[in-house]
């Protein structure tokens, strides 16, 4: 989707100064502290997130990243009305969350990569069929939409295996058709290529993105995988310690932040490389190397090609820095 | 409409302990022994007398089963509650379109069917084995099922209500024990109120954890038409406060909520 097109959609979610902070007990450790926290509680303040505001519309794809404890799970839970916001606006479809939490519950869908639904010891299509009466949702409606998502979702030889019998990738496949039973308008997805092997996330984010595509489903995702953010999104909301600090595209984010790529070199004779300008060794040994190249002053492809050329190479690769690298970059500027 | 998915969520959870029925069967098979260990108690106790404050000793072990399979139908209810409210997986239960309250009770009502019957019948095997069958009016066994059926409602509200407190102790285990100890004493699960002196069978019997253990077995070795409509008001009442109690306290808390883990 092009930006031409945002204009003309509706907002999904819109989020204007939103503060929520937790009132954290602290106790002391052993019985003295025991017995002093009943007769008076200490509490401290620990703002969840802070003034943050982004609008995301409806039909659009969003990453929402951050590192542990950044404010991410506290937005969504914000979002589907579980938390109650200290100040600021948040409106989903145009409703308040939190005065709409059970009329809002059918539009809105959630997979929390580490906390399952499924019933573990029962097939999925028990949990299917349990999700279709707790929606609410036509028996006849119910049999089409689940016999579509089965398909699209390639789990036919799964749903009437107990849950506990399937492998991780098959097991989220399962999680995210329930939760598309009721053709949420908006769908939370934390983390929901977590443990997964490659060949899974692959597939997982293939269908992510198929179901945005195809039923413009809403989707924020959370994802520590820079990868899954990078192949599955177009727009990053980056917040750290509870505030936002890029909200923009993942093209621009790589490009304007991260001008650094590292690379490692394993040669069959003693490596030979020497320190220069905008390349710094990391590490080195023997037979190995690893260094970081500034890519905006120093092409990459100079630095490989003398690796090449002076030494018996016989293993490559090079890193793109991780999300916490982004993070780290985007904060510091 | 609307009840009909919380049945539906009872039928889930019936096929879903039955499907790891081992479980249940295994934790029953516990009971058994502690069946047996009372046999042989009661036995040594009763020596040459018939009665013991009105029971026999085939009534006290009839009585021991039920007050068991009440119990432990239950028994993992407040602890699995607490932990949600305080660990935070209460979240997956918020953002649907139902009551947590109501979720949980035909969730565990599912469970509860479940692991009554499996415990009645190997408790009972046990008591019929070694002592006898007890004598029952098959017209009672319908007022008596209902009586029992209250008894866990009662039961699951009352622990739903410490569930929730268990938010502010932030502490499910503790609490869990001592409802359970209360239960097994003035609920008088482990023995019948009559045992105990004057003055704490009088203070018990008004006490609500009576009706969970206590009257339902008692309807059960010896029915009586006047009891069972008092029990039968003075549970519903019961029933009523702590629904009410329970459904507020859980209002306050999910307000004040704090979702731990982020």
């Amino acid at each position: 989707m092009d930006n031409k097109q945002y204009k003309n959609l509706a907002e999904a979610i819109s989020i204007k100064d939103l503060n929520k902070s937790f009132k954290v007990r602290q106790k002391d450790s052993g019985f003295k502290g025991f017995c002093k926290s009943i007769i008076r509680s200490q509490y401290k303040n620990v703002d969840a997130v802070k003034n943050i505001s982004f609008n995301v519309k409806s039909g659009e794809l969003v990453a929402f990243i951050g590192p542990n404890g950044a404010g991410k799970s506290t937005t969504l839970k914000i979002l589907s009305g579980i938390l109650y916001p200290d100040s600021g606006e948040v409106k989903v479809l145009g409703l308040n969350p939190q005065k709409n939490r059970k009329k809002l519950a059918y539009d809105i869908g959630t997979v929390f990569g580490q906390k399952p639904q499924l019933w573990f010891h029962l097939p999925a299509m028990d949990s299917f069929n349990l999700f279709a009466r707790i929606y609410e949702i036509p028996q006849e409606v119910y049999k089409k939409r689940i016999a579509e998502l089965i398909k699209k979702f390639e789990i036919e030889d799964i749903v009437d295996q107990p849950v506990r019998k399937l492998s991780l990738g098959q097991r989220m496949r399962c999680e995210i058709v329930l939760s598309l039973i009721h053709n949420p308008k908006i769908l939370f997805l934390d983390e929901p290529t977590i443990g997964l092997d490659i060949i899974a996330k692959k597939n997982i984010r293939e269908l992510i993105r198929e179901i945005n595509d195809k039923e413009n489903t809403t989707i924020i995702l959370t994802s520590h995988d820079m990868d899954d953010v990078e192949k599955i999104c177009k727009r990053a909301v980056i917040i750290n310690k509870g505030s936002i600090i890029y909200d923009g595209k993942i093209k621009d984010l790589k490009n304007n932040y991260i001008k650094k790529k590292t690379v490692k070199a394993l040669s069959e004779t003693p490596i030979r490389f020497s320190a220069r300008k905008n390349v710094k060794i990391i590490k080195k040994s023997e037979f190995g190397i690893k260094i970081e190249i500034n890519t905006d002053k120093t092409p990459i492809k100079n630095i490989i090609d003398y690796l090449l050329k002076n030494n018996q190479i016989i293993d490559l690769t090079i890193e793109e820095p991780e999300i916490e690298e982004i993070i780290e970059a985007v904060y510091r500027k | 409409m609307t009840l009909n998915k919380y049945f539906y969520i009872t039928r889930t959870n019936f096929v879903n302990s039955v499907a790891y029925i081992q479980d249940i069967i295994g934790s029953s098979a516990f009971i058994a022994l502690i069946i047996f260990i009372f046999v042989n108690l009661w036995k040594v106790i009763y020596g040459s007398n018939e009665y013991i404050n009105g029971f026999t000793i085939i009534m006290m072990l009839w009585y021991l089963v039920m007050t068991e399979s009440i119990v432990t139908s239950q028994s993992r209810v407040l602890e699995e509650m607490g932990n949600e409210v305080i660990n935070g997986n209460i979240a997956n239960y918020l953002n649907k379109p139902y009551n947590y309250v109501l979720y949980k009770y035909f969730q565990s009502l599912g469970r509860s069917v479940v692991k009554f019957i499996v415990t009645f019948v190997i408790a009972g095997l046990v008591v019929y084995i070694f002592i006898g069958p007890i004598n029952i009016n098959l017209i009672t066994i319908l007022p008596i099922i209902l009586i029992v059926f209250l008894a866990i409602t009662l039961n699951f509200l009352i622990m739903a209500s410490l569930g929730v407190f268990a938010f502010w102790i932030e502490d499910a285990k503790s609490l869990d024990f001592v409802y359970s100890k209360i239960i097994f004493t003035i609920g008088g699960m482990l023995v019948p109120l009559e045992i105990f002196p004057k003055w704490l069978y009088n203070i018990s019997i008004y006490l609500p954890f009576s009706y969970v253990a206590y009257y339902p077995a008692k309807l059960f070795v010896a029915f009586d038409y006047m009891l069972f409509f008092k029990v039968l008001i003075v549970e519903l009442m019961w029933i009523t406060v702590f629904a009410i109690i329970a459904s507020m306290l859980y209002k306050i808390c999910v307000k004040r909520i704090s979702i731990n883990g982020g």
